[in-house]
């Protein structure tokens, strides 16, 4: 039973310290204005990087935005990791093949569930085709990435011990799950675990499993804590920086947000002598 | 240090006389391929050395930046540091928290921006200059100091940096060996901002330390703030100037024309880097015969900097960049005049527009919009009429980053010398994807000690890669036809002007530059004699 309490709480803990850390983003103060062109929303616009200031008096025009298009770039973003694709080929098949392995493996999960309330046929391919294809591209990916890092003379420089850690954390999940799952049935294992999971009852497991479920529940609380929670960070350094452009006119939402930072003016004061001047 | 590639950012505070040596460059094309076509760069004097912080890589920007005489002017500075580094992460900093801890927070290490980078690439790739090398010095010093993770596990996660007063000193300079130009935040997977960050260390230098470049702080700001402009220009020498610029333009073109000065009732007050009175008064003269001839209803103010729309503060100290910018919105509200017009001047546009954009609300803004698309305006409608053919000769277009890459104004500037020069072609890459000047963030005017060989050498060197390129077939098959790089910005005007005079371009080449108005009133089919006459530079 203890396994159980353990596994729920991590899945817990990962859900809501990763919320927290959005919410600790979320609730910042309104920043100064670091957008980075192209911006996406800028409707008819965003292909060459132009916005509305290009227009004259534009606070006169109306403002053409596209949240069409600015979805369309997060998809592609979350998707294809379309950024590191164009700027850095090399490093994006390791990673792609890393990052979609870890979205199969997400949607493996979803099949698991969904395979206890209808066990059909249909459901039992899906297990298998996104169980498979998770761990191995998340496999293949993470040790090239990890061969990579080693290897890379300018990474390998930049990489503190503990990205090397995260790297082999999340191997030695994947491995000891491949290793515990890989039955003479495939994933007849974890669908018996999941449905015991689900009625609360004590899981009854062999040593391989329980490895495996120790690794996966310490990743689940590890990874909100470390940097790979970037599935948090990435929202906001697009979204609330760099494609963030909402200027500050009269009866704007961002006039509102000002003022009521103004209304909180900070504590802290810099030193330097010209700063206490008027 | 041996091969820059072994160096380390947790070297910075290794005690030797220079952490690294700029020995190889970035090969320029023909006919800047071969020996003798450049100067060589120079040791800095001795002098230099005992006073200063030359050790990073021999140059020196910080000229405020002393070395201490006693061991606990050493402490105090370095418990300076830290105190400022504190405030950037407290509420002194509202304004940028959100963008610096998420930069500080996520930096997978890919190095996925290194390339993206111009002073890099111009040094063969240099370490100290790749773009995260800088934030990994100062991200060490963050998690030793303030993160749980740092100071319980230290190396584990990073945080195995020496903290002395040379490794502090040194990342001081590391910070001006950046343009603050984002092109590396363009290309990152994760959203993360290292020019952003350099710009955060520059405020923990000034805004706590006291520290910053002479010429943008104490010949920067704060003579603007005392004077109305950081050229040390005052009201008088301003009218003067426009006197003198109405004899200019009436010898140059035979036109009389009264400039007009805090007309109240304008539709705008058009506003210019007062640099431009002084170095080159052609581009302010140039709008004036542009707005004249279209009959625009504008003006020019003379109250206190609302003749000099700079504002060096953007680069190094939110306080100054918040009073130039609040003094600047007052000089069209003494006028009554809601609405400002950014002459040609990159830094301003984005000060003037994006930067303070959020500095104050209500009453107190004015809205302010760039000159470019205004001045599309008046080609598309044909209130002015050009002839193509007296611009012809090959031109290209620089675009300095704050108006393209930080504002996406891409097209205007483009549709215009499309309809005015024949012979235009744009450099590679362009727009949004374009190279900085290698004067941005303050480099262009900063002129002491041996700083200018870092800008000409090495920060300008991109740039001065695309302006050959682009001239290609001309540049040595026809030294005799005019080649011109327009670029609409005092401070890339200014970098473009060292750079072509350090490497004798416009003498060996007939390579000029100039503002994008100048070809505008060239073009002019009104206008009998030529603008540019393209002796005297
Ligand atoms: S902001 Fe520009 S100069 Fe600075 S590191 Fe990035 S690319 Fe290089
Ligand atoms: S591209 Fe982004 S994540 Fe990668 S090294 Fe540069 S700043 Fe870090």
């Amino acid at each position: 039973m203890l396994l159980t309490i353990y596994l729920f709480i991590s899945v817990l803990f990962f859900i809501v310290f990763s919320a927290y850390k959005a919410w600790k983003y979320a609730s910042m103060p309104i920043h100064s204005r670091l957008e980075l062109y192209p911006v996406p929303k800028e409707a008819g616009r965003a292909s060459y990087g132009g916005s509305y200031y290009e227009e004259v008096e534009w606070w006169n025009k109306p403002r053409q935005v596209s949240h069409g298009n600015e979805i369309k770039d997060m998809l592609q973003e979350m998707l294809f990791i379309k950024k590191l694709f164009e700027n850095h080929q090399r490093l994006w098949w390791p990673s792609y093949s890393f990052h979609i392995g870890i979205y199969f493996l997400f949607l493996w999960t979803i099949c698991l569930l969904i395979g206890t309330a209808w066990p059909e046929q249909a459901i039992t391919y899906l297990i298998n085709i996104t169980g498979v294809a998770g761990f191995v591209l998340a496999s293949i990916g993470n040790i090239a990435l990890l061969i990579r890092r080693i290897t890379d003379h300018d990474m390998r420089k930049y990489t503190t011990p503990q990205e090397y850690f995260n790297l082999f954390l999340i191997l030695a999940v994947l491995l000891s799950g491949i290793y515990a799952w890989s039955g003479n049935v495939l994933f007849f294992l974890p669908r018996e675990i999941i449905h015991q999971l689900l009625t609360f009852q004590a899981l009854q497991v062999d040593p391989a499993v329980l490895i495996h479920l120790i690794l996966l529940s310490f990743m689940f609380i590890y990874i909100p804590l470390s940097k790979m929670n970037h599935y948090v960070g990435k929202f906001f350094t697009f979204h609330k920086v760099l494609w963030e452009n909402e200027p500050n006119l009269p009866g704007s939402k961002v006039e509102k947000e000002l003022m009521e930072a103004a209304a909180h003016p900070p504590a802290t004061k810099w030193s330097a002598p010209h700063m206490n001047q008027d | 240090m041996s091969h820059s590639s072994e160096i380390q950012p947790k070297d910075i505070a290794k005690p030797v006389d220079k952490l690294g040596e700029v020995y190889s460059l970035m090969v320029l094309s023909a006919p800047y391929d071969k020996e003798g076509m450049e100067p060589d760069l120079k040791e800095p004097k001795d002098s230099w050395k005992t006073k200063f912080c030359a050790s990073l890589d021999g140059f020196i920007a910080l000229d405020t930046l002393v070395r201490p005489s006693t061991s606990e002017e050493e402490d105090e500075f370095v418990q300076k540091f830290i105190n400022g580094l504190a405030k950037l992460f407290a509420d002194s900093n509202n304004n940028f928290l959100q963008p610096l801890q998420l930069t500080m927070d996520y930096c997978a290490k890919c190095n996925t921006c290194s390339e993206a980078c111009h002073v890099f690439e111009a040094t063969n790739r240099h370490e100290l200059y790749r773009p995260i090398f800088r934030s990994e010095v100062f991200r060490k010093i963050y998690k030793k100091y303030f993160t749980p993770g740092g100071k319980l596990l230290g190396k584990f996660v990073g945080a195995d940096i020496d903290i002395n007063w040379e490794s502090i000193a040194r990342l001081g300079e590391l910070a001006y060996r950046c343009n603050l130009c984002r092109r590396c935040a363009q290309t990152c997977p994760l959203g993360l901002d290292n020019g952003t960050l350099t710009h955060e260390i520059r405020k923990i230098f000034s805004q706590e330390m006291g520290i910053a470049p002479t010429a943008l702080h104490t010949k920067g700001t704060e003579l603007q703030l005392k004077t109305g402009s950081s050229t040390g220009m005052n009201k008088l020498a301003f009218l003067d100037t426009i006197e003198f610029l109405e004899e200019e333009i009436e010898e140059k073109t035979g036109r009389k024309i009264k400039i007009p000065i805090d007309k109240k009732g304008a539709d705008f007050l058009l506003t210019h880097n007062a640099g431009e009175y002084l170095a080159w008064p052609e581009n302010p003269a140039a709008f004036a015969i542009l707005f004249e001839e279209a009959g625009l209803n504008w003006t020019l103010s003379s109250s206190m900097i609302g003749y000099d729309n700079v504002n060096y503060g953007i680069w190094y100290d939110d306080t100054m960049a918040r009073k130039v910018a609040l003094q600047q919105f007052e000089a069209a509200k003494e006028l009554g005049i809601q609405r400002i017009v950014i002459g040609e001047c990159g830094h301003a546009h984005k000060a003037g527009i994006v930067s303070s954009d959020r500095m104050t609300y209500g009453e107190d803004k004015v809205r302010v919009e760039s000159c470019l698309p205004l001045l599309w305006e008046l080609v598309e409608t044909k209130r002015l009429t050009f002839n193509p053919e007296k611009n012809n000769f090959p031109v290209t277009l620089h675009d300095p980053c704050n108006i393209v890459r930080h504002m996406g104004i891409v097209q205007p500037q483009r549709n215009i010398l499309k309809a005015i020069c024949p012979q235009f072609r744009e450099m590679t890459p362009h727009g949004v994807d374009n190279y900085c000047c290698g004067g941005g963030s303050g480099f262009a005017v900063m002129q002491s000690l041996n700083f200018p060989d870092f800008r000409n050498k090495i920060s300008t060197r991109m740039k001065f890669q695309q302006i050959l390129n682009a001239f290609d077939e001309e540049l040595v098959t026809n030294t005799d036809i005019v080649k011109y790089v327009c670029a609409p910005c005092s401070n890339c005007k200014g970098a473009i002007r060292d750079m072509l005079e350090y490497y004798q371009a416009t003498d060996r080449f007939n390579i000029h530059y100039g503002g994008l108005v100048e070809l505008m009133v060239n073009a002019l089919t009104t206008l009998e004699q030529p603008y540019l006459t393209f002796t005297d530079e």
